[in-house]
């Protein structure tokens, strides 16, 4: 807890390095774009080099803008994750939800590979892609939520859910053994992670759908406080738990489900951002927790972005790479400092 | 069955857990019990016999098999979800710990029913939160988090919770299980005071039977094929409580209000003396299989001699004489005396 001028400090401490971090974002990648330009051609609309115009609007800010909205999803899932399951270790990925939407998709690119390739579909064919990562991770949520019902040791979902997960990628190994070169490619780079494929148009997909599971999150503040001390308390508080617990699974596979279809499997954000909200806020309240979670995320993933690309790199590095390599130390030290790891 | 000015009151009530097939896990068939405006309730009963079942069926987190729970005129179906946790609120057994959440988040999560949907806490809110905590007497821990508390002051900010919650009723699983003696003690004299300061219907279970003697208005007694109710000492007079652990050898002491186990006594052995010297020598003769007989000197026996508030312990017999300046050296003497173990001793 803070005082109101310590918190405005971070608040706009935290807004500004969003900012700045949207900006480089913008600025670096294979061709180095001269500040002032940019800020130029951002904010009155003209430039001098008619190219930079192209290589901002139809690939900078769409890739800038999918980092920023991956980092406000993956990490407001994770948060509610976290809470739901009270447990520290908690995420999409961990719960197997994003393997969940890699079957989805892998169905969909490799097990009907009569389509062309994944690039080429427009935008009746994102809804589709983004449909099969739903319908996927949805089936692994689904399965979580039967057993976190009958199961009341929360280990044991854990457990259930990397296992929920592995059999998801054995069978996507088995897709992978019968499809065709082309298929599997696409499959592949799509496992990877990428921040840059998404276009202008799928853009206009992805989006709506996170602010649609941001707005449900925020609706649900209440109901993740309540859940913080245990869906017995909720309910004795008049909380209709398994309502509340339905539209967060809803809204995480919503979130989850869309980033993962588009971007691919981004690991580890949404279990170490909610975590640095943690350290930073100091509070426990999803009404500053969930903001500043969303906030951290965009930070988290337009560093990550930035990283991927450092200046003197023809290509990118894979963005899952990053993601892990900053996500798995605040899960080590997660570990470490918990050594009962039963509370969020 | 019904009364005028029961807050709560439970008819024909049948308890137990479903199970897939035909017939259902049953606990109880027929409880019938009441719950008055200002009372303090003790629900006591051996380990798995069902207490924890009928307080979550009391306070609405399990649905009974059959029968009636009434709150003031209504049932829970009558209520709505809000209106039901502004009428009871809930403490259970489960240990709350909760990384950076603080002693007055924590109580003020009790206001739940009376936020707003986005859970804004009013001035109103943060006056009956401030209040809860101070009643509980933990107003100086508001800024403290969860896991830098004791047990204790934990169960303090629980309870504090409940009065958040602002409910007439308030049910509490085992609010002592974890805390040691001055503490037990404390806590349930704090339900007392609520229950009569703030008129409040406060039902917990327990297994501390001398403190629910000491301070509840009613005893819900567990036994295997029902469940009686009534004053402590009504249950003590009429022998109630003895029916709680009937295969075992424990016995209620009417007279001293606690329980006893009871022995076969092996050796009678004399005791002479006064006062607390005499009643915890007794004690422990009592302890070591002795049938202690007041007073009488025809047989072995102990004197007590007192000096300077010090005790001497003299065991005569016809021929010997032992002195000893502590029952522990009594008691090992004897123990030598009679050979151990002492189930083999005749009289």
């Amino acid at each position: 807890m803070f005082s109101k001028k310590q918190n405005f400090i971070i608040w706009s401490t935290l807004v500004l390095i969003l900012i700045i971090l949207f900006l480089f974002d913008i600025i670096l990648g294979s061709v180095r774009l001269p500040f002032t330009d940019v800020v130029k051609l951002l904010f009155t609309g003209n430039t001098e080099r008619p190219e930079y115009t192209t290589i901002i609007y139809r690939f900078r800010i769409p890739k800038a803008l999918t980092a920023l909205f991956a980092g406000f999803a993956l990490s407001v899932s994770g948060l509610q994750m976290q809470t739901v399951f009270r447990n520290p270790l908690a995420g999409p990925y961990v719960l197997g939800i994003s393997a969940g939407a890699s079957l989805g998709v892998a169905l969909l690119v490799m097990g009907l590979s009569t389509f062309t390739v994944v690039s080429q579909i427009g935008v009746l064919g994102n809804w589709t892609i983004v449909l099969a990562a739903w319908l996927g991770s949805g089936l692994i949520l689904f399965l979580i939520l039967i057993v976190s019902i009958r199961v009341k040791d929360i280990m044991t979902i854990l457990i259930l859910g990397i296992m929920f997960g592995s059999a998801t990628a054995a069978i996507v190994n088995i897709l992978q053994y019968f499809s065709n070169e082309s298929m599997l490619k696409a499959f592949i780079v799509w496992t990877m992670g990428s921040l840059g494929g998404v276009s202008l148009n799928q853009l206009k997909v992805l989006i709506p759908s996170v602010v649609i599971g941001l707005i449900m999150t925020f609706l649900l503040i209440k109901a993740l406080n309540a859940m913080l001390v245990g869906e017995n308390y909720a309910k004795s508080m008049g909380l209709n738990v398994r309502l509340s617990r339905f539209l967060i699974f809803f809204s995480t596979s919503l979130l989850a489900g869309s980033i993962t279809a588009f971007c691919g499997p981004i690991g580890f954000i949404g279990i170490a951002v909610p975590h640095i909200a943690r350290i930073v806020f100091k509070t426990a309240n999803h009404k500053i927790l969930l903001p500043g979670t969303m906030l951290l995320g965009g930070i988290v993933l337009l560093l990550s972005d930035i990283i991927s690309q450092l200046p003197g790199h023809e290509r990118t590095l894979p963005i899952n790479s990053i993601t892990a390599l900053i996500g798995i130390p605040v899960v080590i030290w997660i570990i470490i400092k918990n050594k009962k790891i039963t509370s969020v | 069955m019904k009364e005028e000015g029961d807050i709560l009151s439970i008819n024909h009530l049948e308890i137990g857990y479903p199970v897939k097939g035909n017939s259902n896990y049953i606990l109880y068939r027929d409880i019938n019990l009441c719950g008055k405006s200002g009372e303090l309730i003790a629900l006591v009963g051996k380990n798995g016999i069902g207490k924890s079942t009928l307080l979550r069926n009391i306070s609405g987190l399990q649905s009974s098999l059959n029968g009636t729970i009434n709150y003031f005129d209504k049932q829970k179906q009558d209520y709505t979800r809000a209106d039901f946790a502004r009428m009871i609120s809930f403490v259970s057994t489960e240990i709350v710990n909760v990384t950076n959440l603080n002693v007055f988040d924590l109580v003020s999560l009790g206001r739940f029913p009376h936020t707003n949907w986005l859970g804004k806490l009013t001035i109103e809110d943060i006056n009956k939160s401030a209040q809860a905590l101070e009643m509980v007497g933990m107003s100086s821990f508001a800024r403290k988090n969860l896991n830098e508390i004791s047990d204790g002051e934990r169960q303090r900010v629980m309870i504090a919770r409940t009065l958040a919650q602002d409910t007439k009723l308030i049910i509490l699983d085992e609010p002592t299980a974890f805390l040691d003696l001055p503490n037990k003690y404390e806590i349930i004299h704090l339900l007392n005071k609520l229950s009569k300061e703030e008129d409040k219907t406060i039902i917990f279970s327990t297994h501390d039977l001398n403190i629910a003697i000491q301070e509840a208005d009613k005893i819900w007694l567990m036994l295997d094929d029902k469940v009686e109710e009534g004053a402590p000492e009504d249950l003590i007079l009429d022998e109630t409580f003895n029916k709680i652990f009937e295969k075992s050898n424990l016995r209620f002491d009417k007279i001293k209000g606690d329980f006893k186990m009871q022995k076969m006594h092996q050796c009678k052995i004399g005791l002479i003396g006064e006062g607390p010297h005499y009643t915890w020598t007794k004690k422990a003769l009592e302890r070591l299989n002795f049938k202690v007989e007041k007073g009488n000197d025809s047989i072995q026996y102990i004197k007590i001699d007192k000096e300077n508030n010090f005790g001497k312990w003299t065991l005569l017999d016809d021929e010997n004489k032992h002195e000893f300046n502590s029952i522990y050296d009594l008691s090992i003497y004897l123990k030598i005396q009679t050979g151990l173990p002492r189930g083999r001793q005749k009289n």
